[in-house]
């Protein structure tokens, strides 16, 4: 049945399950997409897919553009949009997977708070896909990932099991830290039903001061700068000169750019300019402000939500002063642009798909990048593969889950 | 264990580690027997490796004739975690003491297990750099313990517990496998392995290398202490400062009993006569830190408070956390015995917790001081007790296991930072379904499945169920009677 996609009588069931109008067929495809509406839905679906041995990728169901999976049938979560809690005096809250990012920030700004984690297209990206693919966005370098400051998780195991890790507490060590064990492991261990987090006081003013450079070893110097300084920026990021060029087609000159986003009193403010001196070349704040964070966090996807065809995708960290060399190597290369956390060690690279010589693919990157360098989307001969198998036959002994080939 | 088959197990292991580094009479192996809680159970040997490869042979010969094995740092830990509850190898990592490098430019460190918590700070600081866990036994306790219980701190409250500060694990595995996970990048490639072994009690594996992540010290600091006439009014400032927007770097409360015990011991300056007090401390940029001190300030007496200090110089600094830093040695002296409790709840929730409190203390005629990490809901109820009478010992357990339930009512948790460990173990069924132990306990078999490695931890044993050996993949908890 897997080389055919899902049989009729699967479908049936799936209906059966989730009802009629939950249930549909991709077309020109032999996929399934079926969207539950409650934990117990998706253990049903979960532990039918162990019986007849159809394969399932959890997602979002908010993004048509989503790249499709190899899976059977496309578990969309968006009907996972219950607020199960929310504390703004204790500045937790929990809710269902399916909701979005932006639904989230716009349910704690009456009580003038934020969600830590600022991925690209907040309308589209949940919170179930947030976690499973530990997304970040420039406010990683002040709160962190997803990782700090995610405090429970309601699943469902890929053996059909349902379960949670953590609570709703900010501080909590009972049990194993399921979270973690979850968070970036791309829907292949479990699907998330809804997860609860530490919020943030969100900041009363903010600016952000750009800096742009001719070369990046100049720039990386404005990051050392600030990172051996008393500011704790919300954001630090660099951009190439091409990513620029790609954001903002009519900035022709080639220019590193540092962007960096204080928060705080007037005073706070004031400390940050004497402290960049002479680097600022702008400053933008309010509506120029939000729009060039926009931009910035939907690189390299412009305004669709859809990688350019003409563009691939990696993601690396670096050990923060290892990004010299990082950036050394990838101007040998071609140049590629990038952006990235640069006050973190991570740049997010856009290279041309057009790459005959395999110069971008993952192995290659590896391979050509420092030992310390991770290339995050790169699985294979990582050393603890044999531990992740060890975790994989725990959750999900058949194979089942397959938001991403792993195994 | 038979006395003949110790002795030639104490051999094999003075092979191992060396004719100097294996402990087996009886007078020895008392001072193993005990951390920081109130169970004890002895070893049959305790070994002192030196290094990873000695652990894992260690495990090896572990494995193969059967015994237990228990990780051990400096046996400070609450929960009993280092507590060999079925005898067999205690090792013991104080030879495995050394910082393998300190990586000023990326701010990490790599550390063996047995390196002391404010050892790593103290080595740093030329550096501007600190280890920002900081549990109350820092001066005492190994980054390999904290590793092992996720260990929090007061000053967790805004920099977070161990595991928000470690990014990569050398680990020796059950069967004596030495893996390793992560490393110095904030992020790495594959399932986040270090983050799920951090805090999971040494029943996974025994960790024989850390690399953690080291802070840049703040420009200004600023330490308050609010000084309240009723603890109500104390508690009530903890949520008050949190609505503010502010997130102090710590945020503590010790209550007025607490209090006079403390000072006549550490003579820190705290008032004798208030019903309790705050120490409140904020870090970062100078402009942020005067801004937030003066709001903390202006909320503390919004909240009826009847004085707020600020430390001068460092030195009142020091004075001011040294009384709560060792607070618990402070009632050591009023009491034979106390038993220190760790229960979560959501801040909002703090004045009714400690009158609830109040109430266990009356009804069970016990003695309770609070003292605590009141910023995150972290509480300490610590019980005098006296642990030569056993039926004072009942009533303490009673009255600590009341509270934890209350905080899991509360929607709290039974654990903040101590670990499970032993003595919580049966309270994990109150806070967590069969199913959600039995997926716990599914992993743990996946790594340890014939529980050789810190076993009777973590997992219940209780009525509702009992924790069983087995291969993975199998349903572990069962109900009894079944």
């Amino acid at each position: 049945m897997n080389a055919t996609g899902v049989s009729f009588d699967v479908a049936r069931e799936l209906r059966a399950i989730c009802g009629e109008e939950h249930v549909a067929e991709i077309e020109k495809t032999s996929v399934v997409a079926v969207s539950p509406a409650s934990a117990d839905e998706v253990v049903a679906i979960v532990r039918l897919a162990n019986q007849h041995g159809f394969s399932i990728a959890p997602d979002g169901g908010r993004n048509d553009s989503y790249p499709p999976s190899k899976a059977d049938v496309h578990l969309r979560m968006h009907r996972f949009a219950e607020v199960e809690h929310y504390d703004p005096a204790d500045l937790t809250v929990g809710v269902g997977a399916g909701t979005t990012v932006a639904q989230l920030n716009a349910l704690v700004a009456d009580g003038r708070l934020m969600f830590g984690c600022d991925p690209a297209f907040p309308e589209l990206s949940t919170i179930g896909g947030v976690l499973a693919a530990a997304k970040h966005g420039p406010l990683r370098q002040a709160f962190g990932g997803v990782r700090d400051f995610c405090i429970g998780v309601r699943f469902v195991t890929g053996d059909g099991r349902k379960a949670k890790g953590g609570g709703r507490v900010v501080k909590n060590v009972a049990g194993y830290d399921l979270m973690k064990l979850l968070i970036g492991s791309y829907g292949t261990l479990a699907v998330i039903t809804s997860a609860s987090f530490k919020l943030f006081p969100a900041p009363r003013q903010t600016r952000t001061f750009l800096a742009e450079f001719k070369t990046w070893q100049e720039a990386l110097r404005l990051r050392d700068q600030v990172v051996r300084s008393p500011l704790s920026p919300m954001c630090m990021e660099i951009v190439s000169p091409l990513a620029r060029k790609m954001m903002r087609p009519e900035m022709t000159d080639d220019a590193w750019v540092i962007c960096i986003c204080g928060a705080g009193s007037d005073a706070v403010l004031a400390r940050y300019r004497k402290e960049l001196g002479s680097a600022i070349t702008r400053e933008l704040e309010d509506e120029d402000e939000r729009h060039m964070w926009t931009v910035l966090e939907q690189f390299p996807f412009g305004q669709t939500a859809e990688v350019p065809d003409a563009y691939r995708t990696s993601s690396v960290f670096a050990p923060p002063a290892q990004l010299s060399e990082t950036l050394r190597i990838l101007q040998e290369l071609s140049n590629p642009a990038c952006i990235g956390r640069v006050g973190l060690g991570h740049l997010l690279i856009a290279a041309p798909a057009n790459d005959e010589q395999g110069v971008w693919s993952l192995d290659s990157l590896k391979h050509r990048l420092p030992i310390s360098v991770q290339v995050v989307s790169n699985w294979s001969e990582l050393d603890s593969m044999p531990s992740m198998r060890a975790v994989k036959q725990a959750l999900d002994p058949n194979n089942v889950l397959r938001g991403r080939e792993l195994f | 264990m038979g006395s003949q088959r110790n002795s030639a197990l104490s051999d094999q292991l003075r092979a191992i580690a060396g004719r100097d580094y294996v402990l087996d009479r009886p007078e020895d192996l008392m001072l193993y027997e005990y951390d920081g809680g109130v169970r004890t159970h002895r070893p049959d040997v305790v070994v002192f490796p030196q290094n990873t490869e000695q652990v894992s042979q260690i495990v090896k010969l572990a494995a193969k004739v059967q015994i237990p094995i228990v990780p051990r740092g400096a046996g400070t830990g609450l929960s009993g975690g280092a507590i060999p509850t079925e005898g067999g190898i205690l090792i013991a990592f104080s030879r495995m003491n050394r910082i393998l490098e300190i990586d000023a430019d990326n701010m990490r460190a790599v550390v063996q297990p047995g390196v002391v918590n404010q050892i790593l700070s103290d080595s740093v600081a030329h550096l501007g750099l600190y280890f920002a866990p900081d549990p109350s036994s820092q001066k005492a306790c190994t980054i390999g313990g904290n590793v092992a219980e996720n260990s929090g701190g007061p000053h967790t409250l805004m920099y977070g517990v161990t595991v928000n500060h470690v990014t990569g694990l050398e680990v020796v595995l059950p069967d004596g496998e030495i893996v390793h996970f992560g490393g110095k990048a904030a992020e790495s490639a594959g399932y986040d392995l270090t983050g799920f072994f951090v805090g999971s009690e040494g029943t996974l594996g025994i960790v024989t290398a850390a690399t953690v992540k080291l802070l840049r010290r703040p420009e200004r600091v600023a330490t308050l202490l609010g000084i309240f006439e009723t603890i109500d009014d104390g508690a009530r400032t903890v949520s008050a400062i949190t609505a503010e927007g502010i997130t102090p770097a710590a945020l503590e409360m010790m209550d007025g009993w607490t209090l006079q015990t403390v000072e006549a011991f550490c003579h820190a300056g705290y008032p004798l006569d208030a019903g309790a007090v705050l120490l409140i401390e904020l870090d970062g940029l100078a402009e942020a830190v005067e801004e937030e001190a003066e709001q903390v300030r202006k909320v503390c007496f919004e909240q009826h408070a009847r004085e707020v200090r600020r430390a001068k110089d460092d030195n009142e600094r020091t004075l001011l956390w040294k009384g709560r830093k060792n607070a618990f040695g402070a009632l050591g002296r009023v009491s034979p015995s106390f038993y220190t409790q760790d229960g979560v709840v959501p801040r909002t929730k703090i004045p009714a917790v400690l009158e609830f409190i109040e109430g266990v203390s009356k009804k069970y005629g016990l003695r309770i001081g609070n003292i605590f990490h009141a910023g995150d809901g972290n509480l300490h109820p610590l019980i005098m007790f006296d642990a030569r009478d056993p039926e004072q010992l009942h009533r303490t357990e009673q009255a600590g296991e009341e509270i934890l339930q209350y905080c899991i009512d509360a929607g709290g948790s039974i654990t903040g930072e101590h670990g499970v460990g032993l003595e919580k173990r049966n309270l994990m069924s109150h806070l967590f379904s069969n199913d959600d132990l039995d997926v716990m306990l599914s992993l743990r078999n996946a790594f340890n499945s014939q529980s050789l490695l810190n076993p009777g931890k973590v997992f219940p044993t209780s009525r509702t169920c009992v924790e069983t050996r087995g291969p993975a993949l199998n349903p572990i908890l069962v109900q009894e009677g079944m």
